[in-house]
């Protein structure tokens, strides 16, 4: 469920959209197994050499079953096409657009509570598994194989940059996963963080989090006496904390009728990685050293 | 996206949520046309809290005294921000007040009920006493009577209440709403409701499903999002004020790591402008980087306090020349004795300087100020190809994130 080898059948639903056009060509370079497209309209035709389909269960009669779908159909668009894709029988999402209305994200999270469905996004810049595979948007330039794995809640760029200093610090990656920037996100970090105790190339996990995405603090869910080092950078450390309004009527008034989806700030995340002993990076710089004295003493 | 108060009561009425009848004032002497019979309350249309301590509400018993509170009220800022509207509404004897809304509740992934048995604009009493039911799944009516059950009523106003809950809850499925809620919803004493004073918040993204409302309500300020929705160039809310740098970036992750390096080095930037800032779902055309960079530099060239900008691109290569072209627009400087020809460009300086003064254009002894410095953190490619125009001394290009901070600390100080 959560693993992917450049054999896996991946689709894009949305590969017509600026944004799907775009990244398919980029993953189809970086040797991403994309068996099919889904744009309404366009069946018949094909993008970067892929067979396009009006109908996702269309591609699935003619290319077999789907791994993963990767989707980036406009936000309004995007609770129609996961469901889409799940009543095709696809188990793995990608939502790669942030914005999807709340209500939708509320109703695709019940719909697939308890049942065998991976869902990263919405605002999910996707995930990476360095040489073999590319499913989203990061810029797999600056990534190299190797044992740590990426976790990541922020938008892409700040993990490329991660990945860069990481890797001419001579540190491969395994694995790179974007939960999502969105106001509600599909992922489980507890079945992540599970999922990479059982991985045999990950040897230690790089955690990254930004200061009021989110709601928590996703170092929570590491379950205690976990086998693989963490170590965990928080961005946005030095982020004044937004001036309260002058008028508490406001405040409070707003606090009862204004949905609040990022209260997650920095200072608590770091608290729960403090308490959970996982050190904290100050700079993306001290991620690579920490790194390289977790997995020494891991060694040892 | 926030509706106002008349706004909101359109909808409600829709749904057959009980309101007022009002009408609406754009001018004070519209008030003797009105069709609502007197005693009626005047309350300015503005989306900031607390309008009725700062005077916005006004109970006035016959036209001469409706037309000079109109017009106190049409002239009276409510937190900084001008009514474009009054709503004119009869008045109503309540005997009590409550509160009662729906939100997203984003910790637990599901809409919730509030009630409050307090309402009114005593927020302390309203919030001690607030109830919450989770609605876990699909919506069905006994959720609302669990929610006035347990705000305490009783016989047939738990019915009352309970039905103005299911037609909210049907008007925040309908309309994909972020939240709703009424405060207060008056009783009176034969049990009638009414709904005295009302939010709604829009979502945004999902108004492109509601094109009616977008006609609707349009033609007041703030103006309704564009639809399909388009990005802005958007100010998070970081804020230094002695700060002397301006961030300008597409991505808020590492807007974040590059405030915190610089703040760790001890220079607080400014203030910080994202491009694309919901980055991962969306796709600049030439066109719209263009307008979105162009109005970032305006905003970030007319605060005189910014002595150097860190601008931070990445992934935007498909866009190299348009991206080129406007940066050298903005900050390549040429010196005075250049060429009179400099302050017919639109650059952010002569627009500075035209927004500052128009007579100041044409006065020769009014320099053209010089933009602040540049520090341009971008990919290896770009870098390459740079053109010689931004080959100045207050230009600094770079594709390393850690020369990037030096420079911009080097010129910040």
């Amino acid at each position: 469920m959560f693993t992917w080898t450049p054999k896996s059948k991946i689709l894009i639903q949305g590969i017509t959209e600026p944004l799907g056009n775009y990244a398919t060509g980029k993953m189809k370079d970086y040797g991403t197994h994309i068996v099919a497209g889904v744009s309404v309209g366009q069946g018949g035709t094909t993008l970067h050499d892929i067979p396009v389909f009006d109908l996702v269960e269309q591609a699935i009669s003619e290319v077999g079953e789907i791994d993963t779908s990767l989707i980036f159909v406009a936000p309004d668009l995007i609770l129609d096409a996961a469901l889409e894709a799940i009543a095709a029988g696809i188990q793995q999402l990608i939502i790669i657009p942030a914005g999807v209305p709340p209500l939708d994200v509320m109703q695709l999270l019940n719909k697939t509570h308890n049942q065998d469905i991976l869902i990263l996004g919405g605002g999910s810049s996707g995930v990476l598994i360095p040489g073999k595979v590319l499913l989203g948007m990061m810029n797999p330039q600056g990534y190299k194989p190797g044992n740590v794995a990426i976790l990541s809640r922020t938008d892409s760029y700040l993990t490329d940059e991660v990945a860069t200093i990481l890797t001419q610090a001579g540190i491969g990656q395994s694995m790179v996963v974007h939960w999502g920037t969105s106001d509600m996100i599909g992922a489980n970090f507890a079945d992540w963080y599970e999922a990479l105790a059982q991985d045999g190339e990950t040897e230690a996990i790089v955690l990254l989090e930004q200061s009021a995405i989110g709601n928590d603090a996703a170092a929570q869910a590491i379950p205690k006496n976990y086998s693989k080092p963490v170590v965990a950078y928080i961005a946005g450390q030095e982020i004044p904390v937004n001036s309260i309004p002058q008028d508490s009527a406001t405040l409070i008034a707003s606090q009862i009728s204004e949905p609040f989806p990022h209260t997650s700030l920095a200072s608590e995340k770091i608290a729960v990685c403090k308490k959970a002993k996982i050190p904290v990076a100050k700079s993306p710089y001290q991620i690579a050293e920490l790194i390289r004295g977790a997995l020494k003493k891991q060694k040892k | 996206m926030d509706l106002l108060e008349y706004q909101a009561k359109e909808l409600f009425r829709e749904v057959g949520i009980p309101v007022l009848p009002a009408q609406k004032i754009a001018d004070s002497r519209e008030i003797k046309q009105l069709h609502v019979s007197y005693p009626i309350v005047l309350k300015s249309q503005v989306r900031s809290g607390g309008r009725a301590k700062a005077g916005g509400i006004r109970f006035v018993e016959n036209t001469i005294d409706a037309i000079a509170a109109a017009q106190t009220i049409l002239n009276l800022p409510i937190s900084g921000e001008y009514p474009q509207l009054l709503l004119a509404e009869a008045r109503y004897q309540v005997q009590r007040e409550i509160f009662l809304a729906i939100v997203l509740d984003y910790q637990l992934n599901h809409p919730i009920l509030l009630g409050s048995a307090q309402g009114g604009i005593q927020v302390e009493d309203l919030l001690d006493s607030m109830h919450t039911v989770v609605i876990d799944g699909d919506f069905s009516p006994f959720y609302a009577r669990r929610l006035a059950i347990q705000m305490g009523l009783e016989g047939e106003m738990i019915r009352t209440i309970s039905n103005i809950v299911e037609k909210m809850y049907a008007l925040f499925l309908m309309r994909d709403l972020d939240s709703i809620e009424i405060n207060p919803l008056g009783i009176d004493e034969n049990g009638n409701v009414m709904a005295l004073d009302g939010k709604i918040a829009l979502n945004n993204r999902a108004l492109v499903r509601h094109p009616d409302l977008v006609t609707q309500f349009n033609g007041y300020s703030p103006p309704m999002p564009t639809v399909p929705f388009s990005p802005q160039p958007e100010w998070l809310n970081w804020n230094h004020s002695k700060g002397k740098i301006g961030l300008l970036s597409n991505s808020t992750s590492l807007s974040a790591t590059i405030w915190d390096l610089l703040s760790q080095q001890g220079a607080k930037p400014r203030n910080c402008l994202v491009i694309g800032s919901e980055s991962g779902g969306i796709w600049f055309s030439d066109a719209e980087l263009k307008t979105q960079l162009e109005q970032a530099f305006n905003e970030l060239l007319s605060d005189t306090q910014i002595k150097v900008v860190l601008l931070h691109l990445l992934g935007v290569e498909p866009f190299q020349e348009v991206l080129l072209e406007i940066i050298s627009r903005f900050f390549a400087f040429e010196d005075q004795e250049a060429g009179e020809d400099r302050v017919e460009r639109p650059t952010a300086v002569a627009t500075r300087r035209q927004g500052r003064s128009q007579s100041s254009r044409n006065s020769t002894s009014t320099l053209p100020q010089k933009p602040p410095a540049l520090v341009f953190r971008c990919c290896e490619a770009l870098l390459s190809d740079l053109p010689p125009s931004l080959n100045q001394d207050s230009i600094y290009c770079t594709a390393n994130l850690d020369e990037a901070i030096t420079q911009t600390l080097i010129w910040a100080k």
